[in-house]
């Protein structure tokens, strides 16, 4: 498991460094103190709940990004972690079938072991252009390794070359492969993913396939640069398809880490917006209670508030430096990269 | 392949201007991966001697290697020339792109350039930096009117929209550079969303990238050297064709082409794009467009984003290709 999860690139550069890990570079210096000292303050009460698009679902208003799970140091350490999230109200489980080749499964798997019906849990098939046997495959191996008979939520991962739209809806796509595993019962609800462009996004929406969801980067910065706020979360919203927003700290903590804002202004943010759900990495526990802190009895920022936020990202924001998922390739996978003949992340690293 | 390289290549008019340039142009890019000065110099004097006319450069390329070694080729050949180079500014204050002239003409040993173009229009913010108070706008307005340079321009290899916030700052660019190439066509492509501009407002064409900057799909048997030249110099409207020279045989077999070339008929090029459309869509043979992997340090740095330790320039940068502890130049020239 352990040389699987160093040919998972994806991440590589950020080990150590997920989300809210990063020790902050912010005017004053002494967050990282804070943070250690007030680590186990996480208050009571329980993370509020959101409806889900038009399902009639209600999910947590912060979920658990699967990666980083993969990324935590060991087992133990990833049971603990869904243990105290699904104690403090969290039921979003997020994860995709080739993260850390299969390590963030197998653990969310073993984790939730008599929690099954306690979440709505959430993966994704990696086919990128390959046809519908193979996302059917994917599932089956994902719903092995999550040690359940089905899914709440199937999406399609990573859709961010300009031509995946037309390989996803393509005769016998995988595409298809989502209606069959509805119809299967096997999954609940399906949707799709995407980090790079929202002219991607609206092209897959725009082929009126009946997604459930649509996950997207929403952040501070997003919505001066290429913004997925402003072009597609409203055409999702019209839709009544429910948004799910990641990606709300820049990937690895890139607006934090740049001094755009603090962890708790980037969460707020991105929980503020009319979104079912902001999906958070967490691979300590010090990350989770940061992120507790600011989901439990969350309320959502007034307006203003949040246009003085986009206003203060705004400089920084508006080259994409701090949105590197959205200009350069760091953040895409491995197997899209082979899919696509694209240089591997050791070849072609940004 | 020729053993001499003597010969002529078809001129073309730059732009509204009198000048007029070969329709194959050198780029300087490549000339750093040449092994030594003297052979950078002989294929300098060859290219000259071949018939081409247009010599591409920047401030930024190699930590000034290019310039350098095109300079000393160009000794005495100065005047049969249209000499470019590009400042990187990147962003930053007019004052600094003229520092950059100045080491540029040092460099290149001439009192002028005939084209300065600012290099690396990449990202959304490109324009609005270019244009504004104190801009590099201001520094390509002074060059020309001090004399030192004759026309200007700018540069880009990632958006088309970028180039097109570019042209509708209003200032009175005299040329263009994009890439050019069969697989553009199909992808994010600057021949159909900035080229009609550029004819329109009577702007030199100069194309680049014809063979997709590093020839990856020429390696992969997708598209053949010919063809892929012979195609972005018969995009119709391009002034000229920048392409990579890093050697002699390089130099002939381009001279090769472009001494005998005939555009292509317009059905050929149709033919040409769709045989490499399933390639093209995804961007696979133009990382230039999607990823940073054609972007400079200089470029990099001043818009914070990452470095990448990959790249010639953060090679020159730390010294590991001279191999002698110091970046180059290990002396003033």
């Amino acid at each position: 498991m352990v040389a699987s999860k160093l040919e998972w690139n994806r991440r590589s550069f950020i080990k150590g460094a997920a989300v809210l890990g990063a020790a902050p570079l912010i005017r004053g210096g002494s967050m990282a103190q804070q943070q250690s000292n007030q680590s186990q303050q996480v208050p009571e009460g329980q993370v509020p709940k959101k409806p889900l698009g038009k399902t009639g679902v209600q999910v947590s208003a912060m979920g658990l990004g699967g990666y980083h799970l993969g990324s935590a140091e060991t087992d133990q350490a990833a049971n603990e972690i869904v243990a105290k999230a699904i104690d403090h109200g969290v039921t979003f489980f997020d994860n995709a079938w080739e993260y850390h080749d299969g390590l963030s499964e197998e653990r969310v798997g073993k984790a939730l072991k008599g929690k099954r019906d306690q979440v709505f849990l959430m993966t994704k098939v990696c086919t990128h252009g390959r046809d519908k046997k193979v996302a059917l495959r994917m599932l089956e191996e994902s719903l092995r390794r999550l040690q359940t008979d089905h899914l709440d939520l199937w999406q399609i991962h990573e859709v961010v070359y300009d031509n995946d739209p037309d390989l996803i809806g393509a005769p016998n796509g995988v595409a298809e492969a989502l209606v069959a595993a509805k119809q299967q019962g096997k999954v609940r609800f399906v949707g799709f993913t995407g980090h790079k462009d929202p002219e991607i996004h609206l092209k897959m929406l725009s082929h009126d396939f009946p997604f459930d969801t649509v996950q997207m980067p929403l952040n501070c910065c997003d919505a001066t640069f290429r913004s997925f706020e402003t072009h597609v979360l409203p055409e999702a919203t019209r839709r009544g398809i429910a948004a799910l927003g990641m990606k709300s700290l820049g990937g690895s903590g890139e607006l934090v880490r740049h001094g755009a804002v603090t962890p708790e202004q980037g969460l707020r943010y991105a929980m503020s917006l009319p979104v079912a759900t902001t999906i958070s990495g967490v691979d300590t526990m010090q990350v989770l209670d940061q992120n507790l802190k600011v989901a439990v009895n969350f309320e959502p920022l007034a307006a203003a508030e949040m246009q003085a936020l986009r206003d203060q990202c705004r400089f920084l924001a508006s080259d994409g430096h701090l949105e590197l998922f959205k200009m350069t390739t760091k953040y895409d996978g491995k197997v899209g990269r082979e899919q696509h003949h694209f240089p591997t992340t050791q070849e072609l690293p940004l | 392949m020729p053993q001499t390289s003597s010969g002529t290549i078809s001129l073309r008019k730059f732009g509204r201007s009198d000048a007029k340039i070969s329709a194959l142009g050198f780029g300087g890019h490549h000339l750093g991966d040449a092994p030594d000065t003297k052979t950078a110099v002989e294929i300098i004097h060859q290219a000259v001697d071949g018939g081409i006319t247009f010599y591409d450069n920047c401030w930024e390329y190699r930590r000034g290697k290019t310039e350098v070694w095109m300079g000393a080729g160009l000794k005495g050949r100065r005047d049969k020339v249209f000499l470019m180079t590009k400042t990187c500014p990147h962003g930053r204050d007019g004052s600094l792109a003229l520092l950059m002239l100045e080491e540029s003409l040092r460099r290149l040993q001439t009192d002028h350039l005939d084209l300065w173009q600012v290099h690396g229009m990449a990202f959304d913010n490109d324009a609005e930096l270019f244009i504004r108070k104190g801009g590099a706008a201001e520094a390509l307005e002074k060059a020309k009117k001090d004399g030192k340079v004759r026309f200007v321009g700018f540069t880009g290899h990632q958006n088309p929209k970028v180039h097109l916030a570019m042209l509708n700052t209003g200032f009175p660019f005299d040329a263009v550079q994009m890439p050019l190439n069969a697989f553009d066509a199909n992808f994010r492509s600057f021949e159909q969303q900035v080229l009609p501009d550029l004819t329109k407002r009577g702007i030199a064409v100069l194309g680049m990238k014809p063979l997709n900057g590093h020839g990856d799909a020429i390696k992969h048997g997708v598209i053949s050297a010919e063809e892929a030249l012979r195609y972005a110099m018969s995009v119709p409207g391009v002034t000229t064709t920048i392409t990579g020279i890093d050697s002699l045989e390089v130099l002939h077999q381009n001279l090769q082409i472009a001494q005998n070339f005939t555009p292509m008929t317009e059905s050929e090029m149709n033919a040409l794009r769709e045989r490499c459309k399933p390639d093209a869509v995804d961007g696979r043979y133009e990382l230039y467009k999607l990823s940073l992997k054609f972007d400079n340090p200089e470029s990099r740095l001043a818009h914070g984003f990452p470095l990448d330790t990959q790249q010639s320039e953060v090679k020159d940068m730390l010294g590991a290709e001279m191999n002698t502890g110091h970046p180059f130049p290990e002396k003033q020239f």
